[in-house]
């Protein structure tokens, strides 16, 4: 039993992570119908803005964590303006393309920069974690799950409950028609843009002190978050939420019981049969209704 | 004067091609040894590909300064491998393409040097390496030399020390699957069982893993009283520590020689004091470590570990096997590797055999408080 609450607290916690990555992608997916691939990127560059400002700089933690945040919305703006905007009237596909090709380029513009040296980000705590009976809670992992809690909560209020998120849904669900009633449609994207940037860049943020900084940080990450939403259901912000944590406890237990080496096997044996079984994901709609 | 638009077109056209007739000139002279170097300048190990190309460049300066070989001065040519297979079988294939490099460096990933074997078979020119699988010197490929003791002796070396100097006898393996931690857990288990030790836990992990927690209770639940490792990536290696520590194992803990590498040492921090670890780089071990040492830091101030100390060590025995054959001919630079016996390097000393294994002993080293300590050595005859 204190196996079963040790693997389960890991696996949410580690799916927490997914989970704050997963919502940027469907954020994204909702406004534009495109996937951003640089989705892990965003988190990676967060990380290195806030090594630069807390460790090098030596500044206080929650001013460099502000000024990270902040950064990453400046990187929202830009990405939107440099890579979306132009490719806005073409089909998908280039604009995907587009978003792979900024990730590599802040995968490499950071490496320029910063150089290979994978780098050390203390946690937001002295205290490394607490001993809770048989487990060990990592006050990281408990950040982090604390996080993705208010963060729910946050979204729901903010869509369901905010001009500005209804205006948000109104655009994802129909630009034309949103237009129509006087809604700017490329603020909103700006806006959907530079919110996805600060979350990815939150969840690096948060996973840094126990991932380490570090240039391959946002694509081992991104590639769980991807699974998650799918698995979640694209497009749904719930459904990424629950597909992230789903993914993190079925790895974490597949690996106790099944296999370590075929850990991430398992995330993504779930997704082929998700895929398979029920594309539309947990939460999803189907095409046609949402038509 | 003035300028006239003639005038303006020739000296444009000049200053355009300039550099390439220079560069043909350059090429064409053959001034110059050259060697090629296959290095992760980007990818997961651009750190170590830092470090790599940092230690083959203090070697070449120091030939150069000292007169070159045979006349002529050392040119090193690096071609980013990416951190990957395909990566370095694109890069080596760019470096074959060029009839004047002479000899190569591979790469420290065994994984890579296998992915790249069959290009080197038929390219036909030596090529050094640094990873430590035990089969790559025995694919019958007579142009690969390791400057590295292979994972056969760091097995042995582990086994040796858990057991008879830490008198523990069960163990846990933990090996990376990829091909030097599969080939280094088998070669650590093979060890094992002649000196009368058990293994209560042969537990693999695929790289780049962002948790370790279900490996860490199996170790606990294993029951086992010492830790036998092979990580190739240091950060799995420095989650891994830090989830071990937390979650209360501190059985003794025998590494491969990652554990006490630089990148390692600054990623774990305290999670791996009190460790041990097999380096076949340690700077106190020999005369010709400690000069290494020396030079590394004078030149790039900081600690050098194994990532820096082969590739120095290839080149200065690349350059002695080119300058003991008279001559840049591939079979006469096999022969003259193999004949080196006894050769100082920074890794230890150099006995090639014939299927170009160059080193055949580890080092002991312990963590203590972050510093690492030369404990002993600890040699192989067969």
């Amino acid at each position: 039993m204190d196996l079963v609450l040790q693997l389960l607290f890991t696996g949410i916690g580690i799916g927490a992570v997914y989970a704050l990555v997963a919502l940027g992608f469907v954020l994204i997916f909702r406004a534009t119908n495109v996937v951003n691939f640089a989705q892990g990127e965003f988190s990676m560059v967060a990380a290195y803005l806030m090594v630069v400002c807390a460790v090098d700089l030596e500044l206080p933690y929650w001013l460099s964590f502000i000024i990270a945040l902040a950064g990453m919305a400046v990187i929202g703006v830009i990405f939107n303006l440099g890579v979306y905007y132009p490719l806005r009237h073409r089909t998908y596909l280039p604009v995907i393309i587009a978003t792979i090709g900024a990730s590599i380029l802040m995968a490499n513009g950071v490496l320029a920069l910063y150089g290979p040296q994978p780098q050390v980000l203390p946690g937001w705590f002295d205290t490394p974690g607490i001993q809770l009976g048989p487990v060990y809670l990592d006050s990281q992992y408990l950040l982090i799950i604390v996080v993705t809690i208010a963060l729910v909560i946050f979204n729901y209020w903010f869509f369901e409950h905010t001009m500005i998120g209804k205006k948000l849904q109104a655009t994802s669900q129909d630009k034309e028609m949103a237009s129509l009633l006087g809604i700017s449609v490329s603020t909103m994207i700006m806006v959907t843009f530079i919110y996805s940037a600060v979350l990815g860049g939150l969840a690096g943020l948060l996973v840094a002190p126990i991932l380490f900084v570090s240039i391959q940080m946002g694509s081992t990450i991104a590639l769980k978050a991807f699974a998650a939403t799918i698995i979640g259901g694209f497009g749904d912000v719930t459904g990424a939420i629950i597909g992230g944590l789903a993914l993190g406890i079925i790895e974490t237990f597949g690996a106790a019981y099944i296999s370590v080496p075929y850990k991430d096997g398992f995330a993504f044996l779930v997704l082929v049969l998700f895929l398979v079984f029920r594309p539309q994901g947990i939460f999803g709609e189907r095409v046609a209704e949402k038509a | 004067m003035t300028l006239t638009r003639r005038g303006f077109t020739a000296g444009l056209a000049a200053g355009l091609t300039a550099p390439y007739i220079i560069g043909s000139a350059r090429a064409q002279g053959g001034g110059t040894i050259k060697i090629g170097m296959c290095a992760p300048i980007t990818g997961p190990a651009a750190e170590a590909g830092k470090y790599a190309t940092g230690g083959a460049k203090l070697a070449v300066e120091a030939i150069n300064k000292a007169g070159g070989i045979l006349g002529k001065q050392i040119e090193l040519i690096i071609e980013d491998d990416q951190t990957t297979n395909p990566g370095i079988v694109l890069a080596f294939s760019k470096l074959a393409a060029n009839p004047e490099i002479v000899g190569f460096l591979g790469s420290i990933r065994s994984t890579q040097v296998h992915a790249m074997a069959p290009d080197v078979l038929k390219l036909g020119k030596p090529v050094m390496f640094g990873g430590t699988d035990p089969n790559l010197t025995k694919l019958g490929n007579p142009w690969l030399f390791r400057f590295r003791p292979n994972d056969s002796y760091s097995g042995r070396v582990i086994a040796e020390y858990g057991v008879k100097n830490l008198d523990k006898k069960k163990w846990a393996v933990l090996h990376s699957t990829d091909a030097f931690g599969t080939a280094g857990g088998k070669a650590l288990t093979e060890a094992l069982g002649p000196l009368g030790a058990t293994v209560a836990l042969d537990q693999g992990y695929a790289n780049q893993s962002q948790d370790f927690t279900p490996v860490v209770l199996a170790i606990k639940q294993s029951g086992a009283d010492i830790l036998g490792s092979y990580f190739t990536f240091e950060n799995d290696l420095g989650i891994f520590a830090r989830q071990l520590r937390q979650l209360g194992v501190n059985i003794p803990w025998v590494g491969s020689p990652s554990i006490v590498n630089v990148t390692a040492l600054k990623l774990a921090g305290p999670a791996l004091y009190g460790t041990y670890g097999v380096a076949d780089y340690a700077e106190d071990s020999s005369e010709a470590s400690k000069a290494f040492g020396k030079a590394y830091r004078d030149a790039y101030k900081v600690a050098p570990d194994n990532q820096s100390s082969w590739p120095y060590d290839a080149i200065n025995v690349l350059a002695m096997a080119i300058k003991n054959a008279g001559s840049t001919d591939p079979q006469k630079i096999r022969e003259a590797i193999v004949a080196i016996k006894k050769y100082p390097g920074a890794e230890g000393e150099y006995n090639f055999d014939k299927n170009g294994d160059g080193l055949h002993g580890y080092n002991i080293v312990k963590n203590e408080k972050g510093n690492i300590v030369f404990d002993k050595h600890i040699e192989f005859d067969n």
